[in-house]
């Protein structure tokens, strides 16, 4: 068992929670994991990524080679564009389909590719890709702030080694107890979510 | 004990709790921040954020001196500010464990420059440093650092790399030692006096003349310990080609192992200096070596000087020739290292995406209150053509697209008497520096002081948001806070600027008409003048659950007003702004807006109105 997945997103997206959840479920399992955030100037809407590596044998480096990562769990599709070349061919991406529009972009002093050109582009990286859109249905359920819990759910559709009933139990470690049923429920959604 | 994931700065600091510490201090930097903030766990500990890393390193040494076991914590470019203070400090060494923890950033993911501080630590400053490969060992060498650092009475250095202090991994954590020491001072003043007088109990020799040969004298233990150090290895492997890996460069190596299923001939070092037999042992019989190591060739210059005293022939491949010269080590690095060396098949080059992904630069949250600043003051110092020179915080966003404000920024506290020299020139042109408040507490109050006394001619904004707002909202002499969110007395810029006879006006940077028309004023004055934008961090006071500075105007676009100009957007920068190119016009994005209404007053068309 050996998994190294990179978890990016945006500043404020609640990524960090998701790979400490990862990593915890990890654990839970008894296997080794490693993981390494750079935030850059995360609290103003900078690029976040975590690297995150699961194994049975021993890790060494915190940082998941160019062309190695097994997931890409991608808060934003920019963001996922951004990282994609670290996405072994037989892995799989899971994105969520919002976009967060860049500052300069949005001022028409660059550009944020088209949603067609960026999806080319993840296509061209591996035929397992799944694009959802989790900001959307957790803001059904109450707030995009469980955005990353959906797609906790949406990986453990995907990847069998996430099991239901350990994750939820990871996340009541991990979460104040009065929002633990709403982000079961988010869990649930996101599992939903990939057909 | 107890087995949980955590992040690199906290099992440091966890390590420096279960090795009793009991007096922390530090100045806020990434990627060091988290390991004071850490250390408020333990108990009867004090903990401070110092006005800036010297008097942080000053603060533990007296602690040290009290024989408590303190710690200094700070970045590179904090290391670099209190070099002074360490070069004495080599020469006295301690009394209490004293271990100075000094991060490097390669890089440069959150500073403004990359460096390798042992150089400065160990090479120039003579001081054992621990070189940590994992966040675990990490946690172990603090330990180690503070039993060796009373044994030998010197300061010692953790110096992870953000690898290791922004990592995350499980981590065994164990209680707090409470040593119960009773604070006690003992004189020694040859030791403690540095100064140019001649020491009796060396003969008459000059003091400083003495002490540089005892601290050399004690380079013999450091390396016996080195000899015996767990944290230095021979690791067995095939062929006539050797790896050494220094810190975080021994994980890399070890990583690629793993990829290529081959095991390599691996030194792993966590010391300087050097295990100096367990070097020759390693080198003996190799042909080649590459040694990775953050950021400087350091090691590989080290091993070249014993190669040469012991006529060895072993060439040696380092940072300065063959590994790129900058930046971190990577597991492909050494991958295509071993690849050149013909070691293994060179890997297939992963492709970048064809499509670029645009950066997301740094700006200011929406509704900081600095933006209103920097609005006015760009349009002020366009008005009168100045040279604004620039601070590091949130507001040095403004040198960067679509404001390009500052046009310089260098360290910590360099605004102001760099502006100063620009102005002694006699240029025909305004300048002004932009400096926040902890900066300007950390050393900008000195350059202030120099610019009075000297007579300059320039303007200092000062971005008085009460709080170190960069690195996460610690608190600074100004906040009337400390650490532990008591309430202690709050230093006054504007007394300050008073006490210096500087003519002093405060702004509210939220209302911009009446902030251009001060800020003008202040630049056409003889003589330096200090203007105070006050207004605290907006993220910082809402996350609190305070109420905005400014009073809320609703606004919304008149869009068959705008015209494209793009004023709002070049002047202000809002990110809630954005321009439509087909439809050649601005929009305000209400769901991110929170209403401050600079744009509203920036538009002179209209088309952005309050209601
Ligand atoms: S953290 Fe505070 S000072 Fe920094 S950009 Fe945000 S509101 Fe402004
Ligand atoms: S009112 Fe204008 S400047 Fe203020 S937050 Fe909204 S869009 Fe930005």
């Amino acid at each position: 068992m050996k998994m190294d997945l990179v978890i990016c997103g945006v500043g404020g997206q609640g990524n960090l929670l998701a790979s400490v959840a990862i990593a915890n479920y990890a654990m839970r399992k008894g296997l080794n994991v490693i993981g390494t955030e750079t935030i850059g100037a995360a609290q103003r809407g900078g690029s976040v990524v975590s690297h995150l590596r699961i194994s049975e044998e021993k890790i060494y480096s915190p940082t998941v080679p160019a062309g190695a990562a097994d997931v890409i769990l991608g808060f934003e599709l920019v963001e996922a564009l951004r990282h994609i070349d670290r996405l072994n061919p037989g892995g799989c991406y899971i994105v969520n389909s919002e976009t967060v529009p860049t500052v300069l972009g949005n001022m028409g002093l660059d550009r944020y590719p088209p949603e067609g050109e960026i999806l080319r582009e993840l296509r061209l990286r591996s035929a397992k890709g799944y694009l959802i859109n989790a900001s959307e249905k957790a803001r059904e359920l109450g707030g995009a702030i469980m955005t990353n819990i959906v797609l906790l759910g949406a990986l453990s559709r995907v990847l069998p080694f996430f099991e239901q009933e350990d994750l939820a139990a990871v996340l009541a470690e991990l979460l104040p107890a009065k929002v633990l049923a709403v982000n079961l429920q988010a869990l649930k959604a996101g599992y939903d979510l990939v057909a | 004990m107890k087995a949980s994931y955590v992040m690199g700065n906290k099992a440091i600091a966890a390590g420096a709790l279960e090795a009793g510490v009991s007096f922390v201090t530090g100045y806020p930097g990434t990627p060091a921040t988290e390991i004071v903030e850490e250390c408020l766990h333990g108990e009867d500990v004090y903990v401070e954020w110092s006005v800036n890393e010297k008097v942080a390193l000053e603060m533990a040494t007296g602690a040290s001196l009290c024989n408590l076991r303190s710690l200094a914590v700070m970045k590179h470019n904090g290391t670099n500010f209190a070099a002074d203070f360490i070069m004495h400090l080599n020469f006295t060494g301690v009394c209490g464990g004293l271990v100075l923890v000094s991060a490097d950033d390669p890089g440069g993911n959150s500073s403004q420059n990359e460096e390798d501080t042992r150089i400065l630590l160990h090479t120039y400053g003579h001081l054992p440093v621990f070189d940590p490969a994992t966040p675990a060992e990490a946690k172990e060498m603090i330990k180690e650092a503070f039993e060796l650092s009373e044994e030998m009475g010197s300061c010692y250095i953790l110096r992870p790399v953000m690898r290791i202090c922004h990592s995350r991994s499980v981590i065994q954590l164990s209680a707090q030692k409470k040593l119960q020491r009773v604070p006690q001072f003992v004189d020694d003043r040859s030791r403690f006096v540095m100064s140019a007088v001649s020491e009796p109990r060396a003969g008459g020799k000059m003091r400083p003349l003495w002490r540089h040969a005892l601290l050399n004298q004690k380079q013999a233990d450091f390396s016996r310990y080195a000899e015996e150090s767990v944290f230095n290895s021979i690791e067995d492997g095939v062929g006539p080609i050797g790896f050494v890996g220094c810190g975080i460069g021994y994980s890399y190596i070890k990583e690629a192992e793993t990829v290529l299923r081959r095991k390599f001939p691996v030194l792993k070092l966590g010391t300087l200096p050097l295990p100096r037999q367990k070097v020759l042992t390693f080198l003996r019989g190799l042909e080649k070596v590459v040694v990775f190591e953050e950021i400087e060739p350091v090691v590989a210059g080290l091993l070249r000087g014993i190669c040469s005293d012991e006529g060895l022939t072993v060439k040696i491949l380092g940072r300065d020739q063959f590994l790129p010269g900058e930046g971190e080590l990577t597991t492909e690095e050494v991958i295509a290292a071993a690849a050149r060396l013909g070691l293994v098949e060179r890997p297939a080059a992963v492709k970048p995406a064809a499509v670029e992904a645009p950066v997301r630069t740094r700006t200011q949250c929406i509704g900081c209150s600095h933006r209103g600043l920097l609005s006015a003051l760009k349009q002020v110092s366009r008005k009168n053509k100045a040279i604004v020179t620039g601070d590091i915080g949130c507001y040095d966003a403004g040198s960067f697209p679509p404001i390009e404000l500052q046009s310089t920024i260098f360290c910590m506290g360099s605004s102001i008497p760099v502006a100063s020299g620009i102005a002694k020139t006699g240029i025909d042109r305004p300048v002004v520096a932009v400096i926040g408040d902890s900066t300007f507490f950390h050393n900008g109050l000195l350059g202030l002081v120099g610019a009075v006394s000297n007579q300059s001619r320039i303007t200092v904004v000062l971005c008085d948001n009460r709080t170190t707002a960069m690195t996460g909202f610690q608190p600074h002499p100004g906040s009337g806070e400390n650490i532990f969110q008591e309430t202690v007395p709050a230093l006054s810029p504007e007394k300050i600027g008073q006490a210096l006879g500087v003519k002093t006006r405060i702004i509210n940077p939220y209302l911009l008409e009446e902030s251009k028309t001060i800020l003008d004023q202040a630049i056409r004055e003889e003589g330096v003048s200090l203007v105070i934008s006050r207004a605290p961090c907006y993220l910082l006071s809402t996350r609190r659950g305070g109420q905005p500075y400014f009073a809320r105007r609703e606004v919304r676009m008149v869009p068959e007003r705008c015209n494209g100009c793009k004023i709002c957007i070049n002047d202000l920068g809002c990110p809630a702004l954005y321009y439509m190119e087909d439809e050649n016009r601005v929009a305000v994005d209400l769901k991110s807006c929170v209403h401050c209404g600079l744009c509203a007053d920036l538009c002179r068309r209209g088309a952005i109105i309050t209601v």
